[in-house]
């Protein structure tokens, strides 16, 4: 009975994911349909492919890829996906080659994403039915893997910089993995104390220091050599170009300074289109410190909780970032959501409402000219207001998890004992 | 609104303080059964009380300024418009090339005027059902197809470039004009154009380029206008038209004949273009006539229930009613007219009205009993042919590009001779000079004053700031009623600690709490992409020839339930293990239910408002009272009595034929309903690419579904 649940699953799985890689084929069997390439929400003028194959010319023609301001992306980008913007095959749509191989990177992220979450609830599982268990994971390995990562990360859109801390606060758990037992994700450090102590156990000694320099210096070290690694590479390939500063300038300061008042889901666009030039730097520097002031607190309250610290983190920046899209979002809902969410079919609604809303909005204020810019912004402000309901709610949720874990940690005992 | 529910349900709980917006949303939530009462007859009140909150039309555009110069149209131009009204009806009587002969008769009287002429040719495009074209932009993919020689018309356009302005902005008159069967009105109205015309080549006020375009309305006036509308905004650099003339060889023939005919004069056989258009007037005149007085009608509906800028009709209406002396007249539902208890509630609000001016003389807000009535069966009509999505005229051909157009159509009081001719070309010319030359005036776009609203009257109509009031209020209950059921239906299954679900390591055992809607939002999606499917499979029913529309329909039906069922056996399946170990099952399949319901009108009322609001009118109370029989069989008292009635003949209405035939049979008499005529109406919908459609397939059919599976729902 138990197997034959077990194939089901997977075999739902499995139905999902070639369900869903339909789904994209046939997105892109209609290009001129959808015009997907072109709506405000899926592309952005970071990651518009447009864009790119506009870059890709540029340098092709040995002229600046960030001339005209119309690329703003990595210049490693350009030599890597650059030559399938032109390839084409006859009879079918354009940029098919380069549809298929967004794709096949979506699935496997996909894929990973999976993975990392059926490693997590192991872990979970683990730490929940016996505290004592010990599991191996053996992080050390990954430490060169994560400061890739990271560096390719932040390189391409800056705001995944923020994601070291929890990052960093894995790898402190990793090595008191190796000694405790702890998950990735688990509850706090502070409860398997009180479990310890009550069992009778004396395991003070046992314990670790809560905080190793090794594991921080060697991630830096390696952060620090993929850096410096791709910056060379950049700086290779813009050497005629104006060099790297020319490429901070534009794709980190475009990041940064919100040049780009195309509508989007975002909330920025709008902010910035209608605040005096006067005030301009101030705004900016607040939305920007905004999430920076976000990162230390959480970190504090979260810090047992990496991977639910980086959902966070990820949350608030694809609310606040200058140039959002669905994608981002995508990526969080993704990550992780916390089982026993308040408002969790409100929330589903809002979603679904807001993707149906905002694509008629646009096209009531762009195509029949009867809405006007309000219209679009006031969809986005909702998406911004329902995405602070999941991060408040996720949140809340996750604290109150643990408040439950510990009641029923601490108060078992007792009831075993009376 | 909906997420009181999880705030109440977080109450349960004692917690000390309870902010006071939660509680306001959990004393709605608990009375919700209240509220959606008190909510639903208000709105449906509101939605009758829209005429006596009409508000007056005003200019709100001061650029216009309507009537401020007097009228330069004298007897000389309508003598000509006269001597062009002459000629035409004398080509009449020669056969076969008279189409091409008036044509050119009409060419010739704008070169002499001294305008730029030109052709243009095209083959009518059949409508053809484009799944994905609802959202597009206009000018995406146009298939072109190649059409015989034998099927084309002749477009003919004059153009006065403007002595004032730089050529960027143009207005546009249109005049259909069928030169095979052509009637005296279509003549006369060409006759009001060309005396019109003639005036403005020789004005010096003029600053907008004026296009005169005579539309051929042999293959309808809607495909001639649109056609010269896609050659003229999106100027295609391909030599598709070359290549036409050359397969058509009698065609090239005859444009060879006039070019050589009208030499050294400014007759061009290329596409002419001037600036962008600001405004566009339809003039028609009507043959026969019942009316008392002169009168002008205003068509002004485009697709998907647009409107044009309501200074449009605000300005032609001042021009006809206080210069011109003419009657203006918008569309009514003329069977309303009659109907006693809308006589008998206009009464009522009259009298509330004299009671509430008796206790304060500031309170003006009656209006008598028979102009309610009036603006009853004028909103309606408005309602109607928005709600349709079909336009009402060729004016909605230009809504497509952002111009504001409207229709005006003139009947005269008497059978048009010679003698009233000239006073109806006087008239008419008057008027079409009097809009043109406010519109000339105009700095920006129409944009002052409203795109959405209702017309009562001609000179009364309802924002959509009041009209959203009566929306709002219909489908209020919505969010309430899915946040109470939702409550009740996640706490009555016991306070079992979600953690214990948890440890299990069958994941399929863990039913937590806040997510055990998921299996009815799984199987309301599952009903929502079948929605998807029946309104796809019209697409390829049209692929199969001769077929009448009885067949075509019974044909849809069956897939529609062959698809339902397989769909229902490949991804229902695993569900219904689940479902039937939920004992309040149908309480969450209704609660997902209403919210997409409210979803999807919600969304519906910003694409088209009179949809969503005719659509709320049938579903909401349907989504509402839904509950499975069998419970209320159990009870067996008169309040379930009564509800199983109130279901039964919501169920049996809110289909969407059985609502089209019922309409239909109001409308016109149940004798001659017949099958097959769902069908036609269907195809006319999404041949017009109207959002009704898809609201009907994807929004009403699928909560009709899902409403009945609930009624017949095993608990």
């Amino acid at each position: 009975m138990e197997k034959l649940k077990k194939k089901i699953r997977s075999f739902s799985f499995w139905n999902w994911v070639i369900a869903s890689i339909i789904f994209r084929l046939i997105l892109i069997y209609f290009p001129k349909n959808l015009n997907l390439c072109s709506r405000p929400e899926v592309s952005t003028p970071l990651t518009s492919f447009r864009r790119l194959a506009e870059g890709y010319w540029l340098k092709q023609s040995s002229m600046s890829p960030y001339a005209g301001s119309m690329y703003h992306g990595s210049p490693l980008l350009l030599s890597l996906l650059g030559p399938l913007t032109v390839k084409r095959i006859e009879g079918q749509p354009n940029h098919l080659l380069y549809s298929l191989v967004s794709v096949i990177a979506d699935v496997v992220s996909a894929m990973l994403i999976r993975a990392t979450g059926q490693n997590l609830q192991v872990a979970y599982f683990g730490t929940l039915k016996s505290l004592d268990l010990v599991k191996q994971i053996e992080l050390s390995g990954l430490v060169p893997l994560a400061a890739f990562g990271w560096v390719i990360a932040t390189h391409l859109s800056l705001y995944p910089a923020i994601l070291i801390i929890p990052v960093h606060l894995s790898f402190v758990l990793a090595i008191c993995d190796l000694l405790l037992g702890y998950g990735p994700d688990a509850p706090p450090r502070k409860l398997f104390l009180q479990r310890h102590q009550q069992k009778g156990l004396s395991s003070q000694s046992k314990l670790p220091p809560g905080f190793s320099w090794g594991s921080i210096i060697h991630f830096a070290f390696w952060a620090l050599l993929w850096s410096v690694y791709v910056l060379v590479l950049c700086g290779i390939s813009l050497k005629q170009f104006g060099g790297l500063w020319e490429m901070f300038k534009s794709t980190y300061g475009f990041i940064l300074t919100v040049e780009d008042l195309s509508p989007n889901v975002g909330v920025l666009w709008y902010f910035f289109a209608e605040v005096f030039e006067f005030f301009r730097n101030f705004f900016l520097i607040v939305f920007h410190v905004n999430i920076l002031f976000m990162i230390l607190p959480l970190a504090i309250r979260l810090h047992h909780r990496p991977c639910y610290l980086a959902f966070v983190y990820v949350a608030i920046c694809s609310m606040l970032k200058s140039y959002p899209s669905v994608g981002d979002s995508a990526l969080y809902l993704a990550l992780s959501l916390p089982s026993d969410m308040q408002f969790s079919l409100f929330l589903f609604c809002g979603y679904v409402g807001v993707s149906l809303l905002s694509p008629v909005m646009h096209n009531l204020w762009i195509w029949r000219g009867t809405g006007n810019a309000n219209f679009y912004f006031a969809t986005a402000m909702v998406y911004a207001c329902l995405q602070i309901v999941l991060v408040v709610e996720g949140v809340s949720a996750m604290l109150n998890h643990d408040r439950k874990l510990r009641s029923l940690i601490l108060d078992k005992p007792r009831d075993a004992k009376s | 609104m909906a997420e009181t529910k999880e705030k109440s349900h977080s109450d349960e709980k004692p917690k000390p303080r309870v902010r006071p917006i939660v509680r306001l949303g959990i004393f709605l939530v608990s009375h919700s059964f209240l509220v959606s009462v008190v909510c639903f007859t208000s709105g449906v009140l509101a939605l009758f009380l829209l005429p006596v909150l009409a508000k007056n039309t005003y200019i709100s555009e001061n650029a216009l300024m309507p009537g401020s110069a007097s009228p330069m149209l004298s007897n000389h131009h309508v003598s000509d418009g006269n001597r062009l009204v002459k000629d035409l009806t004398n080509s009449n009587l020669k056969s076969s090339e008279t189409g091409i002969e008036s044509h050119k008769i009409i060419a010739k009287y704008m070169l002499d005027v001294g305008a730029e002429v030109s052709f243009h040719k095209f083959h009518p495009q059949m409508n053809q059902f484009h799944p994905l074209h609802f959202f597009s932009s206009p000018d995406s993919g146009k298939i072109q197809e190649n059409c015989s020689c034998s099927s084309y018309g002749i477009n003919t356009v004059g153009i006065i470039r403007a002595p004032r302005g730089d050529g960027k902005e143009a207005i546009v008159l249109v005049t259909p004009y069928n030169a095979l069967t052509s009637s005296f009105g279509e003549v006369l109205s060409l006759g009001i154009a060309y005396s019109v015309f003639s005036l403005l080549t020789q004005v010096t006020w003029l600053a907008k380029d004026i296009i005169w375009l005579v539309v051929d309305s042999q293959f309808g006036e809607y495909a001639a206008v649109s056609a010269w509308l896609r050659e003229y905004q999106t100027p295609k650099f391909s030599s598709h038209s070359t290549l036409n003339a050359e397969m058509c060889p009698d065609i090239n023939y005859l444009f060879e004949i006039k070019v050589h005919s009208m030499a050294g004069s400014k007759f061009s056989n290329s596409f002419r273009r001037a600036g962008t258009m600001t405004a566009a007037l339809v003039l028609k005149v009507r043959d026969q006539s019942e009316q008392f007085d002169d009168t002008v009608s205003i068509y002004a509906e485009a697709s998907n229930g647009q409107m044009p800028n309501l200074d449009l009709i605000n300005v032609v209406n001042y021009l006809a009613v206080h210069r011109q002396g003419l009657r203006v007249n918008v569309e009514k539902l003329w069977s309303l007219l009659n109907s006693g208890w809308l006589k008998s509630l206009g009464e009522i609000f009259e009298s509330l009205a004299t009671i509430a001016k008796s206790l304060n003389p500031k309170f003006k807000f009656g209006i008598p009993a028979t102009e309610y009535v009036e603006g009853i069966a004028t909103l309606a009509s408005s309602l109607y042919y928005q709600a349709l999505g079909v336009p009402t005229g060729p004016h909605g051909a230009f809504r497509d590009y952002q111009v504001d157009a409207i229709t005006l159509e003139i009947s005269p009081k008497f059978s048009l001779d010679k003698v009233w001719c000239s006073d109806i070309l006087l008239r008419g010319g008057r008027l079409i000079e009097g809009v043109i030359r406010s519109v000339n005036n105009l700095l920006e776009k129409f944009h002052q004053s409203f795109f959405l609203y209702l017309l009562t009257s001609p000179s009364k109509f309802v924002s959509v700031g009041v009209y959203m009031i009566a929306f709002a209020l219909l489908i209020a209950p919505l969010p309430m009623v899915a946040a109470s059921l939702y409550v009740d239906a996640n706490s009555s299954k016991g306070d079992s600690s979600f953690l214990f679900a948890i440890t299990d390591t069958d994941e399929h055992g863990i039913t937590i709490r806040s997510w055990r809607w998921l299996n009815s939002a799984k199987s309301v999606f599952i009903v929502h992409l079948w929605g998807a499917i029946v309104s796809l499979l019209p697409y390829f029913i049209c692929q199969i020839p001769d077929c009448s529309p009885t067949t075509s329909f019974m044909i849809w039906v069956l897939l529609s339930i062959l698809s339902l069922l397989i769909l229902n056996l490949v991804l229902a399946s695993p569900l219904a293990c689940v479902k039937a170990s939920q004992e309040k099952e149908w309480a969450l399949v209704k609660s997902v239910t209403i919210s997409s319901v409210f979803i999807g009108l919600g969304l519906m009322s910003v694409i088209n408002f009179a949809t969503a609001e005719i659509g709320a009118l049938l579903m909401v109370p349907m989504c509402l009272l839904a509950r499975p029989l069998k419970l209320d069989v159990r009870v067996g008292t008169l309040r379930s009595c009564c509800r199983i009635i109130c279901n039964l003949v919501l169920g049996h209405i809110a289909f969407p034929p059985a609502a089209f035939f019922l309409f239909k049979g109001m409308l016109d008499g149940f004798g001659s309903a017949n099958v097959g005529d769902f069908w036609m109406w269907v195809e006319s919908l999404w041949a017009w690419n109207s959002a009704t459609y898809l609201f009907i397939g994807m929004v009403q059919l699928p909560c009709w579904v899902l409403c009945v599976s609930i009624l017949f729902h095993s608990c």
